[in-house]
């Protein structure tokens, strides 16, 4: 998508006979805020479009305004879309050969392969595969660039001991990292089971109170439901979450409340997610109330053999 | 079917009615249909002894016969999912109890006790137990009532007429007589001389006119109950008693329009509901709210109805297929939080609610640190709760492992099976060890017994109080203890059965709506 920016309003030859004659002032002049545009770039998150430029800087004329970019463009610095009828620009990370100053070939193979992976970063065995360079070689390299602080690696919670590489500066991706639920690569089980607590305790608690509702089953129904928004506010006033946590993330712990049978899921007109608790069908079958209903045992379990339900223990056990 | 299965008729069979009844049985369910003299040489017994068998098997409807390859030989079959029905007395009994009274009860219990019978005949030994149950002087007294009873109970299709053998052309009874009775008079209840009956309680002969008539139970009818039960509590707790209530009318309007053990029910108007509802009781709360509560159980995820038309205020079907799937999903489920954890459960309900689904994706979406969901999902696996598939990325032959992925579902007819499976082997245990503890104890049990029945023979016959203390003490301390021991557990294993029973009763109908 990165295009260079066409200078539509002037033409160079045209920004010749324009513009002052460019100075030794005008040059350090586009310096300064060629830096200024660069720091405003890598503050902001999102794309940012001329007038956010002309914000920072309103005096900027159209044409250094188009060589800044350009300038920038060459440097690898940015990254141009287009937004409608805008252009709009976003910070990159420039992927200079400059950043690993003195690199041979296969420094650069790796480094490019390393950068193209991007914030999901690539695993090292995927990684020799596609540069073909041997073991110790491609270590050497890693090494080199890791203590260069060009790249680093980060712990996968894909897989224990799954280590996957990617450039320093940028963030993992949530799949890579596990977003709220992982401290460090271990999964916090406990965290999400006391969330997935607290969420029904909430459904529930709106349950019971709707229980000698009076205006028939729809409104009961309704006001037993909550809103995945309503759930978070909740489980945030609660406090009990050290990390800040996202309406998705109350989502995903409601989903699982979904899958333990306990509530029901309905999406509204408006494509908001409603829960609500449900009571299962049945009470639990009479098989789980007999010992051999829940035996450990019970394949290996017949009437000859040493397994059996004459001298079972189990049975004895539960006889008592 | 499976060696289970037969394993448990066979065992069923012989606490009913001895171990030659159960070793003719287990013969016929082994090999299907068979003439007498096969069973006789291939379990050995007496060929009087097999003939009583398969007498006592057909007289309770265990077994049919017909006409085998060569038509003058019978051959006989058994109906194994009858014999499960032995299990189910105690619940054939407390329904009759509390729809019908003790009388009705009482009639039941004749029946069962006889396989079949005629009415007069088991009216008049209803009367006699009612009358030593009551102390009364004469049973007589109670004649009509149980005649009443009957006739409900043949009303309500509890009862059936036994089909008589059909008379052949030429008046003499054909070799192997083909039983059959007439649509209309299956269920066309006796019309019965009381005084004859009384006649015929003093032991002389009279004709109350029912001579040739027999009947016998209609267990159908008995399994529709429980059933309907089981769709009943079902909604009742999923969305209130109103709900269920509802349910309960809307089953009782299928009746009348569809066959019973039907899928779906025909259209049930709105309308017609409502009137039943109304003329039921006018006051109902239900009423202001009723379609309000039909939009709820058609909207909620067990799929028990399905609206259909607009006419009539909307109409409704009652869809026996779904409910009974996501009953046993639901069975099945519960079965699975007892044995591996309510996190398996989750697993599980992930897998059936994606139809397929890697293990990756598992663990994500069921937020289970990966190595527990991994060992889950293969445990699961492992007891086929769960199958996996394989899917080849690429379609060379030699792919090697990473070139393929594995995808996990549930076939839920599998499973069923499988749980069913090992609920006639936990039923085969229970009944196993019941034997066993009465068996080890069965001296002291006798003794019990007979020291109880000469105590109270001497009560009867006025005995002092010493006299029946020293009676009493014939027991000590320890037996005593000991007995009662015995006894709880005995109790507490028959209890495990009926438990399993119904876990077997609810599986087995949702094969049997799924498989139709
Ligand atoms: S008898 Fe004992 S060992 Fe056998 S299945 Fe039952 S509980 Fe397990």
């Amino acid at each position: 998508m990165a295009t260079r920016v066409k200078q539509e309003p002037v033409s160079p030859t045209s920004r010749d006979v324009s513009s002052p004659p460019p100075g030794v002032n005008h040059n350090s002049q586009i310096v300064e805020r060629e830096q200024r545009i660069l720091n405003l770039l890598q503050k902001s998150t999102k794309a940012i479009s001329d007038k956010e430029i002309l914000l920072e800087i309103p005096d900027l004329s159209p044409q250094d305004r188009a060589t800044i970019i350009n300038n920038l463009l060459q440097k690898g610095f940015l990254d141009v879309f287009k937004q409608g009828e805008k252009l709009v620009y976003k910070f990159k990370e420039p992927s200079c050969p400059s950043k690993i100053k003195g690199a041979d070939n296969e420094e650069k193979i790796v480094y490019s392969i390393i950068e193209k992976a991007g914030n999901k970063g690539i695993w090292t065995r995927d990684l020799r595969v596609e540069c073909n360079l041997d073991q110790t070689t491609l270590n050497k390299i890693l090494k080199k660039l890791e203590s260069e602080k060009v790249i680093k690696a980060v712990k996968s919670v894909a897989a224990a001991r799954k280590k996957v590489y990617m450039l320093y500066s940028l963030e993992p991706d949530s799949s890579v990292t596990g977003g709220a639920w992982y401290n460090d690569q271990d999964f916090e089980a406990e965290f999400v089971d006391v969330l997935n607590q607290q969420c029904y305790r909430f459904l529930h608690q709106k349950k019971e109170a709707v229980k000698n509702c009076k205006d028939g089953p729809i409104v009961a129904q309704n006001m037993a439901s909550a809103s995945s928004k309503d759930v978070w506010k909740y489980i945030s006033e609660l406090g009990i979450s050290k990390v800040q946590l996202a309406v998705q993330d109350i989502e995903t712990i409601l989903n699982t409340l979904v899958y333990d049978g306990k509530a029901e899921r309905s999406v509204l007109a408006d494509g908001s997610l409603m829960y609500r608790a449900v009571e299962s069908l049945l009470p639990p079958p009479g098989i789980v109330r007999t010992p051999c209903g829940v035996c450990p045992i019970l394949k290996q379990c017949s009437d000859i053999g040493s397994i059996n339900p004459n001298n079972c223990v189990y049975m004895t056990e539960w006889l008592e | 079917m499976s060696i289970q299965f037969g394993k448990v008729c066979s065992l069923i069979l012989r606490e009913h009615f001895g171990e030659i009844v159960g070793k003719v049985g287990t013969d016929l369910y082994k090999w299907g249909q068979k003439p007498l003299m096969s069973v006789v040489s291939s379990t050995k017994l007496s060929v009087e002894k097999v003939r009583q068998s398969l007498c006592i098997l057909v007289q309770y409807g265990l077994a049919t016969f017909s006409a085998g390859r060569s038509d003058r030989i019978a051959e006989y079959s058994l109906l194994p999912e009858k014999v499960f029905s032995l299990l189910r007395y105690p619940r054939y009994l407390y329904l009759i109890k509390t729809k019908f009274g003790v009388e009705a009860e009482m009639l039941m219990e004749e029946f069962l006790k006889a396989g079949f019978g005629s009415a007069s005949r088991i009216i008049i030994r209803a009367a006699t137990r009612l009358k030593e149950k009551k102390e009364l002087e004469d049973a007589s007294t109670n004649f009509p009532l149980l005649r009443d009873k009957f006739v409900s109970l043949v009303n309500k299709q509890y009862l059936m007429r036994c089909p008589a053998p059909e008379k052949t052309e030429d008046g003499k009874p054909s070799l192997i007589p083909k039983l059959t009775v007439a649509e209309n008079q299956l269920y066309l209840p006796p019309t019965l001389n009381i005084k004859a009956l009384t006649i015929l309680d003093e032991g002389n002969p009279a004709d109350a006119g029912d001579e040739g008539v027999y009947w016998r139970i209609n267990f159908d009818r008995f399994h529709q109950d429980f059933r309907d039960q089981i769709m009943v509590t079902a909604i009742s707790r999923r969305i209130d008693e109103n709900g269920g209530e509802i349910i309960r009318l809307l089953l009782q309007l299928m009746y009348i329009r569809t066959e019973a053990w039907a899928q779906i029910s025909n259209p049930i108007p709105f309308t017609e509901l409502r009137d039943t509802l109304r003329k039921q009781d006018p006051q109902s709360p239900i009423l202001q709210h009723l379609d309000q509560y039909l939009k709820v159980i058609e909207e909620d995820s067990s799929g028990f109805i399905t609206r259909v038309g607009d006419s009539g205020g909307g109409q409704y079907c009652i869809n026996m297929r779904k409910s009974f799937e996501a009953l046993a999903w639901n069975c099945v489920e519960n079965i699975i939080v007892e044995r591996f954890g309510s996190k398996a459960a989750r697993i599980f309900r992930l897998v059936k609610d994606r139809k397929f689904i890697e293990q990756e994706k598992i663990q994500q979406i069921a937020m289970i640190p990966a190595r527990e969901a991994k060992q889950l999902t293969y445990r699961l696996l492992q007891e086929n709760f769960l199958q996996i598939q394989e899917l080849r990325k690429s379609m060379a032959q030699n792919a090697g492992p990473n070139k393929s992925f594995f995808l996990f579902h549930v076939d839920l007819e599998e499973v069923a099976r499988m749980v069913l499976d090992f609920s006639y082997k936990a039923l085969y245990n229970a009944t196993t060890r019941r034997e066993l503890e009465s068996e080890e104890n069965r001296r002291l049990i006798e003794k019990k017994n007979k020291v109880d029945s000469i105590a109270a023979n001497m009560r009867l016959q006025g005995a002092a109080q010493e006299q029946l203390d020293e009676i009493e003490e014939m027991m000590a301390p320890a037996e005593v203890e000991l007995f009662t021991k015995v006894m709880n557990r005995v109790q507490k294993l028959s209890e495990a059965e009926l438990h399993l029973e119904q876990t077997i009763f609810l599986m087995q109908l949702f094969l049997n709506y799924s498989t139709k």
